[in-house]
């Protein structure tokens, strides 16, 4: 454990040397974000309520989607990619360290430096130029806090899974593409899937995009009740519980392969 | 003259040869193209069944029925394959900055900028063209445009124009890289700013962004301006010579980020041994 804490710490530290990268980042997600809120006031201009939601709440919805966004930076997928195309993959799994133990420590590591140098300012800009978030009925904080953890770990063990074909591929740019457009689409980080006929919304609600941004969401601008809250985060739990069996299945399936093939 | 001439006879050999090599690469990796092949026509035919089911929610955008969204959308789509094509390379300048790959550049007896562009030429964009191209047809029908010569004209000098426009902003965006010696991931950045600025009608944004968007960031020339005129829709700007001031407009929008390019080249060298 303490090795990975002292992972955690290298990657603050590295993740604070370049200045330019925060300032970058904070200057486009703002645009990002008051484009956005742009883009939901003109489409609600003149209509009240639109898949149950009112033009206040959605603007509620784009301010949490890209603070929640920032926090969803995974660098897993691209991590395995560099050590099996350079070849380093074999020394890596000799290490008396699990090498996905370590790249989890470094998002974690990355996230937590991002913690501060853009979610805060992300906060203060969008609460300054759009509207303050405030969370629809506070005593589902705790619900919100932990369905956003629970989406953090699903959005990491999708993102390594993904980057786990490297193995075999080699070359995974095509694939963590995909990857980027399935989750930016489907998981309603843009437009919430409300707005999708039902027979398509019912389809998406079985997987598990949904459960990294919409449904945290959800329960932050209170689209829905508790007993819906609940329920739905059953099935983002479940998917957990599948996600984590796969990604433990599939490392021990590649790290028996690099082995044997004698790295 | 005549050595000017030669050198441009040169640099399109090379350019035949440098194609012939980025289809190679692309091959070498099967899995790869399968995934490209499924990653791109699906990222632009979820984003087209987006914008359908927004207008089936709220109606009407900004005026703006289906049938001309499908047409903005695949004006949009199309010019972003092209740019894909030929230089998506200023996303990740940053990270050629900071692994020292201009030297190897900087070394040959061509230019850096043509070589950066050309050498990681970008076939796998033309899987993005293909859904832009059909929904783009698509568009046409549906909003009944008269389909003349002249119309085609206007269209490949708008094409031509936008992604003039595109990629000049990425190698303006990508060139910081030089300042900074850091890379940020630009691309996915501009990609949702674009994806928001130039597939759905400009004039739903209020008046001071759409003045940034014409004149300081002129985003708005990529596919607004140009959808509106050839729609027949009231915007600021309309009219037959709308597609030759988009040409304009990548023109200057690339002489600029050439400019700039070098700007931050020269500083390169210095930094270097």
């Amino acid at each position: 454990m303490k090795k990975y804490l002292y992972v955690v710490k290298t990657q603050i530290i590295k993740s604070l040397t370049y200045e330019f990268n925060v300032y970058g980042n904070i200057v486009m997600q703002t645009i990002i974000m008051i484009t956005s809120a742009y883009f939901w006031r003109a489409l609600y201009q003149g209509r009240g309520m639109v898949g149950d939601v009112d033009a206040d709440s959605m603007l509620t919805y784009v301010v949490m989607s890209s603070l929640l966004s920032v926090l969803l930076i995974t660098n897993v997928e691209r991590r395995i990619q560099m050590s099996v195309e350079k070849g380093t993959v074999a020394t890596d799994l000799m290490k008396p360290i699990n090498i996905f133990g370590v790249y989890f420590a470094e998002d974690i590591g990355n996230i937590t430096a991002l913690l501060f140098q853009n979610v805060l300012p992300i906060l203060l800009i969008g609460s300054l130029m759009i509207k303050i978030p405030v969370i629809a009925d506070i005593r589902d904080l705790s619900l919100f806090v932990i369905s956003a953890f629970v989406s953090f770990l699903i959005n990491w063990l999708i993102a390594a899974l993904f980057g786990m074909i490297a193995f075999s591929a080699v070359n995974i740019n095509a694939l963590i593409q995909v990857k980027k457009h399935l989750l930016r689409l489907l998981s309603g980080s843009i437009i919430p899937i409300w707005f999708f006929p039902a027979g398509i919304s019912k389809i998406l609600e079985s997987l598990p995009f949904v459960y990294i941004y919409q449904l945290p969401l959800s329960i932050y601008i209170g689209r829905g009740d508790r007993t819906q809250y609940l329920s739905q985060m059953r099935i983002q739990f479940v998917w957990l519980v599948i996600l984590l069996g796969a990604f433990f299945f599939a490392q021990s399936r590649v790290t028996r392969k690099v082995l044997v093939q004698g790295g | 003259m005549r050595k000017a001439c030669r050198e441009l006879i040169h640099y399109l050999d090379v350019t035949v040869h440098m194609f012939k090599m980025a289809v190679m690469t692309v091959i070498e990796y099967p899995s790869n193209i399968a995934g490209w092949l499924i990653s791109n026509p699906l990222q632009f035919i979820m984003g087209f069944a987006i914008i359908k089911f927004v207008v089936e929610s709220f109606g009407e955008i900004n005026g703006w029925n289906y049938g001309q969204l499908a047409f903005l959308y695949g004006l949009s789509v199309i010019s972003h394959a092209l740019s894909m094509i030929f230089f998506v390379q200023g996303w990740f300048m940053g990270y050629y900055v900071m692994e020292g790959d201009f030297d190897r550049y900087l070394t040959r007896p061509l230019g850096v900028m043509y070589q950066f562009f050309f050498t990681n030429i970008n076939i796998v964009g033309i899987t993005d063209l293909i859904p832009g191209v059909l929904v783009f047809i698509y568009g046409c029908v549906k909003s009944g445009v008269t389909v003349n010569l002249l119309f085609i004209v206007q269209i490949i000098v708008t094409l031509i124009g936008a992604t003039l426009i595109r990629g000049g902003i990425y190698i303006l965006l990508g060139s910081t890289s030089f300042h900074t010696r850091s890379a940020v991931d630009f691309g996915q950045y501009t990609q949702e700013i674009m994806d928001k600025t130039t597939m759905y009608p400009m004039s739903m944004y209020p008046e001071s962004m759409q003045f940034i968007l014409t004149y300081l960031i002129p985003i708005g020339w990529i596919s607004f301006y140009p959808a509106a005129s050839f729609l027949g829709i009231n915007s600021r700007y309309a009219g037959m010579m709308i597609p030759f001031i988009t040409l304009a407009v990548g023109v200057l929008v690339m002489l600029a980020a050439g400019a700039y390019f070098n700007m931050g080249l020269r500083k390169y060298e210095s930094a270097g041994n």
